[in-house]
């Protein structure tokens, strides 16, 4: 499975969560997923997260799901505390192996 | 073994039971409040029906669940026991199950479910138990346990109405320890996702001690928007019998009224003198009818005025039928103003909060969609009052006002129009917080200058919907844009008066029937246009230098103070042969989507009612009309929807 940064390829796609990664930016968040699907790898950055919903987690849960089943990667850069509360909130940490601590 | 003709009477017993369950829960409320003895004779007489009907009409589950509540209630009857909180809050859960199980009854399914048999349960246990006059019976079985497990699965629209499983799952937290797994099983392929949508499920553990209360009440505000269930954890559980009991009392009010809202029923009761004065009128026209076709035969010049006399009769008995039909369709609107003292009751014993809720007008009639459709955004205004508006004893005594809170409801006819008002004396708008949130939110640069009704204007955009507004207590406020789309939907406008300190006011205007609408008839060119009158703000004509063109090619006028941009109608429309100079035509100024706008027209032919045809029903939907209408000389006119109107001439101008 690609959990940490193995992929570091050209063709990896970033693709960075927004502060307020609430559901008015979802549209766009799937947008974006929609084409990272079409790449060998992708990493998310939810470093910056400072707000963060169910359906957001739900987006980002599915998207993994999806990516690793047609057999792309996909990383973390790196997740807020508050993505990562949530996700454990949720018992979604698991689905979306976020890491396990934000790096410095 | 239901046949046709068994299958027609149970719809009747159905709908003649649920106005007795209707009876029972109102009456059991009076009851909780002090009222007289004679209450459990007309509680009991209520049940008594619904048990012998059930049995007649071959729902035996329910007759048998039914008996349980009437012994219950023949104990309290005949003086055995005294009536209490837990009797009264026990029938009214049972009312609340024998709701759920007509519900089933009518879609054919299975008529007892998890929540019924609880409370049948209950009800036998407290029987059982035969507690002596006066004192309360212990505990209910199935209220404790020292473990739960809880299954939560969210309907698709939940996050759409503001609620975030995460927030109630981080409030479930506070009860104790949690595991939480989720269920994926229903998540649907990335591209078919609609990310406003809820296609997750959880199943958690408590692992801590709880009450089964407590666990319901942080679902109370989504009850009615998820598939929930709450157990014991089986080897944890106190008294192995405890039966899956109902969430709270809150939920079950929450969620009868979603389901009211929702159980459009297709067949409408009139009262019999409704009926016999249409028959009366029918005879009147007939008698008309006959008198003016004596002019067939033989018609005198002298006789003029006798002809003239029967046309204006004929007119009024047309009308005057017009009113009566429509009538047919008109319900009091206590029928939503009833369900209102349940979740009044339980949402202020929640929240802690004293409320004192008076309901006036509750016999103004409107029509049955109408009444239908307007429970939902009710439900919403007199929550977020509750939540947001009223304040808490301590707080409410620091102001110098009482302790109890009062929310009043009030319906009246003015005009062709109802008018709705949900107002509660509490705390008010909190002016700096929506001028924060709104600059915040990138609507507004700053809130200098704003007059009070346009701060309190901003609570209805979009962009308000799912943060709290005036408190950050829940974070619960209810997107106000849902309620004022759902009102513009049936035509109807909302607005808010508050004053801080001293309460807010949500008046919700709507029409009298969704079938004639009350318009003025405009001229456009070759064509004409009924704009509705509930739009209308007023119309003016301009001079040509008050008319001010912006650099993108959009026009602006000066109105009471502030600029409002003018859409000329044979634009949008593409009507040819209309006047373009803005001094030969007439602007009419209306109100919708939350603004105002001019519409430029050429001029204005009259005041008409209009019956409604749907123009998606005949033709298709076009944008920025809402349906057709015919002219008394035969020609068809478009019904112009004002909110549609102004967002096409946003995106015309934006474009």
């Amino acid at each position: 499975m690609g959990s940490k940064r193995e992929h570091r390829a050209p063709a990896t796609v970033e693709i960075g969560l927004p502060a307020d990664c609430r559901m008015a930016a979802q549209t766009a968040l799937l947008a974006d997923l929609l084409v990272a699907l079409d790449a060998p790898a992708t990493q998310l950055d939810g470093r910056a997260v400072e707000r963060v919903d169910t359906a957001a987690l739900q987006l980002l849960t599915l998207f993994r799901r999806e990516a690793l089943s047609r057999g792309c990667a996909v990383s973390w850069r790196g997740a807020s505390a508050t993505l990562r509360e949530a996700a454990d909130t949720l018992g979604l940490a698991k689905a979306l192996d976020l890491p396990a601590a934000m790096p410095a | 073994m239901s046949t046709g003709g068994l299958a027609q009477f149970q719809q009747v017993f159905i709908e003649e039971s649920l106005e007795g369950l209707d009876t029972m829960e109102s009456s059991l409320l009076a009851l909780d409040e002090g009222g007289d003895g004679e209450l459990v004779h007309t509680i009991f007489r209520a049940a008594h029906s619904i048990k012998g009907g059930a049995a007649t009409f071959g729902f035996p589950e329910m007759a048998s669940f039914t008996h349980e509540a009437e012994s219950l209630l023949d104990e309290v009857r005949g003086g055995k026991r005294a009536i209490d909180k837990p009797i009264i809050e026990l029938l009214l859960r049972s009312v609340d199950c024998l709701r759920g199980m007509f519900d089933r009854a009518r879609a054919g399914q299975p008529l007892n479910d998890s929540a019924s048999d609880g409370v049948r349960g209950e009800l036998a246990a407290m029987m059982g138990r035969a507690a002596p006059a006066g004192t309360t019976p212990a505990r209910r079985a199935g209220d404790q346990a020292e473990a739960w497990i809880i299954r939560f699965h969210p309907h698709a629209g939940m996050l759409a109405g503001g609620n975030d499983p995460l927030r109630l799952i981080r409030e479930l937290a506070g009860l104790g320890e949690l595991a939480v797994e989720a269920d994926l099983a229903r998540l649907p392929a990335l591209a078919r996702l609609d990310p406003s949508e809820c296609h997750l499920g959880w199943s958690i553990e408590l692992k801590a001690p709880a009450r089964r209360e407590d666990i319901a009440a942080v679902f109370d505000w989504v009850v009615d928007e998820c598939d929930l269930s709450i157990e014991p954890k089986p080897s944890a559980a106190v008294t192995p019998a405890a039966a899956p009991a109902p969430a709270s009392l809150a939920d079950a009010a929450a969620a009868r009224g979603t389901r009211e809202a929702n159980a459009e029923s297709s067949s409408v009761r009139v009262a019999i003198d409704k009926i016999d004065g249409l028959i009366n009128l029918v005879g009147e026209l007939v008698i008309t009818q006959a008198m003016l076709d004596t002019f067939r035969e033989e018609f005198d010049p002298s006789r003029l005025a006798l002809l003239q006399q029967g046309l204006t009769q004929l007119a009024r008995h047309a009308r005057e039928l017009q009113e009566s039909v429509m009538g047919i369709r008109m319900l009091p609107i206590a029928s939503v103003f009833n369900r209102f003292p349940r979740l009044v009751r339980d949402l202020s014993q929640k929240l802690g909060k004293q409320v004192r809720l008076e309901l006036h007008g509750e016999q103004t009639e409107l029509d049955k969609t109408v009444l239908e459709k307007i429970g939902d955004p009710m439900v919403h205004l007199v929550r977020n009052a509750i939540d947001h508006g009223l304040e808490t004893p301590d707080r409410r005594r620091a102001a110098g006002k009482g302790e109890t809170g009062t929310l009043k409801l009030d319906a009246y006819h003015r005009g062709g129009y109802i008018v709705v008002e949900v107002s509660d004396d509490g705390a008010g708008l909190n002016r700096e917080a929506i001028v924060r949130k709104a600059v915040e939110r990138g609507l507004i640069s700053g809130g200098e200058g704003m007059s009070d009704e346009a701060v309190a204007e901003l609570i209805f955009q979009p962009g308000f919907s799912t943060a709290a507004v005036t408190t950050d207590l829940s974070g619960r406020g209810v997107g106000m844009d849902v309620v004022r789309r759902n009102v513009s939907d049936l035509g109807g406008t909302v607005t808010i008066r508050s004053k801080a300190g001293q309460g807010s006011v949500f008046t919700i205007t709507l029409p009298l029937t969704l079938a004639i609408i009350d318009g003025l008839t405009a001229a456009v060119g070759e064509e004409c246009y009924i704009v509705p009158l509930v739009s209308i703000v007023e119309s003016v004509q301009l001079k040509p230098e008050a008319l001010k063109t912006m650099p993108g090619g959009g026009e602006l006028f000066r109105f009471r103070g502030e600029y409002l941009p003018v859409l000329r109608l044979h634009e949008l429309f593409g009507c040819t042969g209309a006047k373009r100079a803005i001094e030969d035509g007439l602007l009419i100024v209306v109100e919708g989507d939350g603004g105002r706008v001019g519409l430029f027209v050429d001029g204005l032919v009259g005041q008409q009612q209009a019956v409604v045809k749907s123009l998606e029903a005949n033709y298709r939907r076009v944008q920025g009309v809402s349906g057709a209408t015919i002219l008394a000389d035969g020609s068809v006119a478009l019904i112009v929807d004002v909110a549609g109107v102004t967002r096409l001439g946003r995106r015309s101008k934006a474009a």
